[in-house]
């Protein structure tokens, strides 16, 4: 029981969030914006996805920078499941799943041979491969894409108002309760112990190597369960999905939010969205004519980011708590 | 598919190859040296052939165009060096990759705003809009030629210049122990910054070069930047000689199984899927190459570091 209370004390922000999102379409609901269930499932999603990559990249100290392939992976292999008629929603996840652990552990198993830069371009690489192999397939509308139908997931009826968004929810808060599970277990401490000190880790007889493809499979795992959604949501797939940027794209969700915390990689994506949302129409206002070229704001605010927010949001929110609660207290 | 075809294509795979070289050969001292990945290498290229582009416009001759152009890069990649680049020496990969990631949507909204969205095209001069004939019956583009001439003459220049000089001894010393070479009273800051503004001028040049052959617009860089970048890594880091011949290797490979892989594929599936197949396939063979490089050699062809 204490064991429980302690998975969501651990990251009450965490849980915060995953909160507001079940509580959202009543918001939307009332005030008619039905356009915002779709950002949401978007943030959600891809949150979701970037909580997966910070499994490797926060607590393991891995710079994965292909994770978007198994976005993609999951995205495909719903779409190509559907294209054949094998439309039960949960076969096709339990397939994504499979398949995603399976390259992941692959992936890993190559990519964790080398370290370091190298490592995070063996990843780019092995991203791009997946992203051209996925192009060449021509059955597949190859660099345009394919639609599909929403899956059937049996009980649920996905076509029913906000059952995609209920199921989504319900995925991310799944997502959240695994990494604050595995985090503080055995496992979690060992991956962190991992980054900060491979020899002494392995000195105790632990298989560095093994840690650390478990962790690479698990987070292939959550992004493929984000991409199974996401082709769900979008009743489209294409290699766009699983393009570089979106890789880079992750990266920022996680390091904007903070790396190495529970919540995060699901704040940087809130944060990060409603920039994308909202920089072109507060450009609007002020600079009307340049209001289309927002990007040159963010990439900017990325480069300040970098340079003075260490520690994301919640790096920063703490030194500032630190600072001034001192001082009030 | 006849022998000269094939001998073209080669051309073209070795031309591709120089310019990516050229390319390369900054971003892999860059990393070598100052440990620093630099994502934003690619807009370098594309400032090279802007700058190229209007500075051709203005005064109305090709040639004079790249000679001024070839300045303005270099001062650029000072002025960035001094700007941002120096404050991001000492934070790791992944905030390197973020900052430089930023710095790429900067200059592409940038030029977008001070150029517009469409692509700009250069018109050549007649010397160089011709055919030359490489080998009797085999007339090849005369400007793709010059184009492996100059890249060749760069990586000559580039070879000797690292290998002879007393500051390509430095370059050769930042890369194996940067700590050490500081330590021996060399300015490294200085040499970092020479070889920041060095890099970008020849990714410049490079953009200079494939402006005719391909569109001058926005984001003209990116794909060649992680073609690049693959080259650099199966070269091994900081080698400027791995970095030649991993960028011939990935020229060659990529034109040429874009030519190739479409005719096998014929053999055995219908010509549309095959098209349509092929380029892609091509393009995931050089990613192929490098994971294989990777996991036999994790530090790529040839290492400097002993």
């Amino acid at each position: 029981m204490q064991q429980i209370k302690g998975w969501f004390t651990a990251a009450p922000l965490l849980w915060l969030i995953v909160l507001l999102f079940a509580l959202f379409p009543i918001y939307t609901t009332l005030a008619d914006l039905p356009f915002w269930n779709d950002v949401a499932m978007r943030i959600m999603l891809l949150g979701m996805a970037a909580m997966g990559l910070n499994l490797v990249l926060g607590y393991g100290g891995m710079v994965s920078f292909g994770h978007a392939a198994f976005i993609g992976i999951g995205a495909y292999v719903t779409g190509i499941a559907n294209f054949y008629g094998l439309d039960n929603g949960w076969i096709q996840i339990a397939l994504a799943l499979g398949i995603c652990a399976v390259t992941g552990m692959i992936i890993g198993f190559l990519s964790l041979r080398t370290s370091g830069i190298y490592f995070i371009m063996i990843t780019l690489a092995f991203a791009q491969m997946l992203y051209f192999f996925f192009v060449s397939l021509e059955q597949f509308g190859g660099d345009d894409g394919m639609v599909m139908n929403r899956s059937d997931f049996v009980f649920i009826d996905l076509w029913a108002p906000l059952s995609l968004y209920y199921m989504i929810v319900a995925a991310l808060a799944l997502t959240a309760l695994l990494l604050c599970v595995l985090v503080h277990s055995r496992f979690g401490v060992t991956l962190r112990a991992l980054k900060s000190n491979q020899s002494r880790v392995e000195a105790m007889g632990l298989n560095a190597l093994r840690f650390r493809i478990t962790a690479y499979m698990i987070s292939a795992m959550i992004c493929g369960l984000a991409g199974a959604l996401f082709a769900n949501w979008q009743e489209y797939v294409s290699p766009d999905i699983m393009h570089w940027t979106r890789s880079g794209e992750l990266m920022i969700v996680i390091v904007l939010g903070g790396l190495a915390t529970l919540a995060g990689p699901l704040l940087g994506a809130v944060v990060f969205f409603l920039l994308e949302e909202f920089l072109p129409e507060i450009l609007a206002h002020i600079l009307p004519a340049y209001a289309e070229n927002w990007l040159l704001v963010f990439g900017l605010f990325l480069i300040a980011v970098v340079m003075f927010g260490r520690g994301g949001l919640i790096g920063v929110s703490q030194k500032l708590r630190a600072r001034f609660g001192k001082g009030a207290g | 598919m006849t022998f000269a075809l094939i001998l073209e294509q080669l051309f073209n795979g070795f031309q591709t190859g120089v310019t990516l070289f050229l390319i390369a050969a900054g971003l892999t001292l860059v990393l070598g040296i100052m440990d620093f990945v630099n994502l934003a290498h690619g807009s370098q290229v594309m400032i090279g052939a802007y700058a190229a582009t209007v500075l051709t416009a203005l005064t109305g001759n090709f040639y004079l165009g790249v000679l001024l152009a070839i300045p303005v890069t270099f001062l650029f990649g000072i002025v960035l060096e001094l700007v941002i680049i120096r404050h991001l020496y000492r934070r790791d990969h992944m905030e390197q990759v973020l900052a430089t990631f930023g710095l790429i949507l900067f200059f592409n909204e940038a030029v977008r705003i001070g150029f517009g969205p469409g692509a700009l095209f250069f018109n050549l001069p007649q010397s160089l809009s011709g055919f030359v004939q490489v080998m009797p019956d085999m007339p090849y583009p005369a400007f793709r030629f010059s184009v492996i001439w100059v890249g060749l003459a760069c990586a000559i220049l580039i070879g000797l210049f690292v290998a002879r000089t007393r500051i390509g001894a430095m370059v050769r010393a930042g890369a194996s122990n940067p700590e050490m070479t500081a330590a021996l009273g060399i300015n490294i800051r200085l040499l970092f910054r020479l070889i920041f503004a060095a890099g970008a001028t020849f990714a410049g040049l490079a953009g200079m070069m494939l402006g005719p052959l391909t569109a001058v617009e926005p984001g003209m860089g990116e794909g060649l930047l992680i073609l690049s970048l693959v080259v650099i890594i199966i070269g091994g880091i900081g080698s400027v000689r791995g970095a030649f011949i991993a960028a011939v290797i990935v020229g060659i490979v990529d034109t040429m199984g874009r030519v190739l892989l479409p005719v096998i594929l014929r053999s055995f599936m219908d010509q549309a899927a095959a098209d349509g197949a092929g380029p892609a396939l091509a393009s995931m063979a050089v990613y192929i190459l490098m994971a294989v490089v990777l996991v036999f050699r994790p530090t790529g062809l040839f290492p400097p570091r002993g």
